[in-house]
């Protein structure tokens, strides 16, 4: 709930994004020993103001959408997959990789008349990205690797995250297209933004200041 | 075998006992501010032909709504908005109608929401229209409105956010851009993403209006907004528009919530049949607006008749939520129960109707046996029965036991 008297409440994304973006706290100068040597807690105490809440990315979403968390640090691919009403404010310019159309190494993906099975994790940013482009194809939810699914010919492409393109390389698949840049974000509960503004701007200057 | 004969479905719940008196509580103290400003009540049909949220210049987003067809094989929708059919019903049956209008509702809307998000599908609105009139001072009663309504729920902890999205609008028509584009800047603006709108920005050109949609988004809090925006873009038609709100601002401003009403120039809703004047309240406890509104110039002209409208619209249910939260409802026991012996069951319920008319809630017992009735007051903690035969005798119940 909002309440204006608690601390503010950031939500991070477990993992990479946490990291770093305790490091960028850490620079700007609030004390994140909590959140360091944090055990199995998951609600810490960050400087004297600010609470981090450890969760995994889609949920970071879902708190901050409620209004439980005020801020949450969340990847562009979570953002995309969930959509949902927040405001996304800065770029934090870390967890930079892309989102990409790969399958095996020298097919032509368009052509035939066929319709395209499409393995992915993200099926909402997959059609998506085929709607955008008039064109039906089917879409496989896979929960893993989702670079099997064309080497067991499931599937004539997927839609996943690049980072590097070993993984892809190494089982002779290539990216055929990017389809978007994905990069951490912070983002903000709308009414948060609104009864806890200061707060909030201020936070926003320092963390601009120190990316 | 059955099924789904135990649950209700995705997006919808029952609302019980005191979830129900709490819900029932907020409608209330809203239907009685509007109905002490003159505003009379409408109830259109939860069945709507799907053609009244299909309109030439409104686009309304289809994946929200419920649909279902007619005995004729004509599409028809479950209301997803109430404000779209009053203006059906205004531009036909109230057409004749002395202007302005004062109307106001309370009832359901249904939206499909993303599955397992927390989010109803079923929300129950209260809100008002004031059709026929494109003054400022309608605006300001409206406003003044929105700001009894959210005071009257939480006077410390309520924020009443207003903007025009004419100065969005008017910007927008000055780039020259199609109405894709149009609607990404919107998005960018609305969910407050600098980065991404920036990017769209440089990529159409470098110039005033260009630089002004950037701030856009940062265009919100007191005062200070006014200037901040003029020094953006000054021209007659931002300063008329920017003036207009100003005024309402510094109006608003008298009523002494200090510092409870503020300006956002972002404020662009995706409904877009606001055309001036747009507002969205909070209230401490609720992670999204509890009420929303604005002026609709142009929607009733799309049912046949030219008329400006204003209003807003309270989720009842969220704000139910809230107060819910601040303090527990209980709802209290009745204060007695009647049971006549055999013989004087009529008697029992006439006895109850006395005492009913001073004010107490009585239940009649339907229970065959006195030592029954007793048991279950003592449950229900009802303090008193009362014994009807050929005198009336009252039995207290319980004495410490008995809550409020």
């Amino acid at each position: 709930m909002q309440n204006e008297n608690r601390r503010l409440r950031i939500a991070l994304t477990k993992g990479r994004l946490e990291n770093k973006t305790v490091d960028l706290l850490d620079k700007i100068g609030y004390d994140c020993t909590a959140v360091r040597d944090k055990g199995r807690k998951l609600i810490l105490p960050v400087g004297d103001t600010i609470e981090a809440v450890l969760a995994k990315a889609n949920d970071v979403i879902t708190y901050v959408e409620h209004g439980v968390c005020d801020i949450g640090v969340v990847g562009k691919d979570t953002i995309m997959e969930m959509n949902g009403k927040f405001f996304e404010l800065v770029d934090l310019g870390f967890g930079k990789c892309r989102f990409a159309l790969a399958g095996p190494k020298g097919r032509d993906f368009y052509s035939g008349h066929n319709v395209k099975t499409i393995a992915t994790k993200y099926p909402n940013v997959a059609r998506s990205y085929f709607e955008k482009q008039g064109m039906d194809v089917e879409i496989v939810k896979i929960e893993g690797s989702v670079e099997l699914a064309p080497l067991l010919d499931l599937s004539d492409a997927i839609v996943d995250i690049v980072e590097t393109g070993t993984t892809l390389k190494e089982n002779g698949l290539e990216v055929y297209e990017d389809i978007a840049p994905i990069s951490a974000r912070l983002i903000v509960n709308t009414v948060s933004m609104k009864l806890r503004k200061s707060e909030i701007e201020e936070l926003i200057a320092q963390i601009e200041k120190n990316l | 075998m059955k099924k789904y004969d135990l649950i209700t479905p995705e997006g919808t719940r029952d609302i019980i006992l005191e979830d129900c008196s709490a819900r029932r509580s907020v409608e209330e103290k809203l239907y009685n501010i509007f109905k002490s400003k003159g505003y009379r009540e409408v109830v259109t049909p939860g069945l709507e032909f799907y053609d009244v949220f299909d309109l030439n210049s409104i686009y309304y987003p289809q994946e929200s709504m419920y649909k279902l067809v007619d005995g004729k094989g004509r599409l028809m929708v479950v209301r997803p908005d109430t404000t779209m059919p009053i203006a059906r019903v205004v531009a036909t049956r109230l057409k004749d109608q002395i202007m302005p209008l004062r109307l106001f509702y309370s009832q359901s809307v249904f939206r499909m929401k993303p599955a397992m998000r927390g989010r109803s599908d079923e929300i129950l609105q209260s809100g008002i229209e004031l059709i026929g009139s494109s003054s400022k001072r309608a605006d300001l009663e409206v406003l003044t409105t929105a700001v009894e309504v959210l005071s009257s729920c939480d006077n410390e902890k309520f924020r009443l956010e207003i903007g025009d999205i004419g100065f969005f609008k008017e910007l927008v028509s000055r780039l020259g851009t199609d109405d894709d584009t149009v609607e990404e800047i919107r998005r960018l603006i609305e969910v407050k993403n600098y980065p991404a709108l920036n990017d769209l920005l440089d990529s159409i050109g470098d110039n005033e209006v260009t630089n002004a949609l950037k701030q856009l988004p940062r265009l919100f809090g007191g005062e200070e907004v006014f200037e901040k925006a003029s020094q953006l873009i000054s021209d007659d038609k931002t300063d008329e528009i920017l003036s207009s709100l100003h005024w309402i601002y510094k109006e608003l401003a008298k009523l002494g919530h200090n510092g409870k009403i503020s300006v956002d120039l972002g404020i662009v809703n995706k409904l877009d049949y606001y055309t001036g004047i747009v507002m969205k309240g909070y209230l401490q406890g609720f992670g999204d607006n509890v009420l929303s509104g604005g002026r609709y110039d142009h929607l009733i002209k799309e049912f046949g008749m030219d008329l400006p409208a204003t209003g807003f619209a309270v989720n009842v249910d969220a704000v139910a939520k809230v107060m819910s939260a601040k303090q527990e409802i209980r709802l209290a026991p009745s204060d007695a129960v009647v049971f006549g012996e055999d013989g004087y069951e009529t008697e029992a319920i006439k006895e109850a109707d006395k005492l009913i008319a001073q004010g107490m809630v009585v239940e009649n017992a339907v229970f065959d046996k006195l030592d029954d009735v007793l048991a279950y007051a003592d449950e229900k903690h009802i303090s008193k029965v009362i014994v009807v035969s050929d005198s009336v005798k009252t039995i207290e119940i319980g004495g410490g036991r008995n809550a409020e």
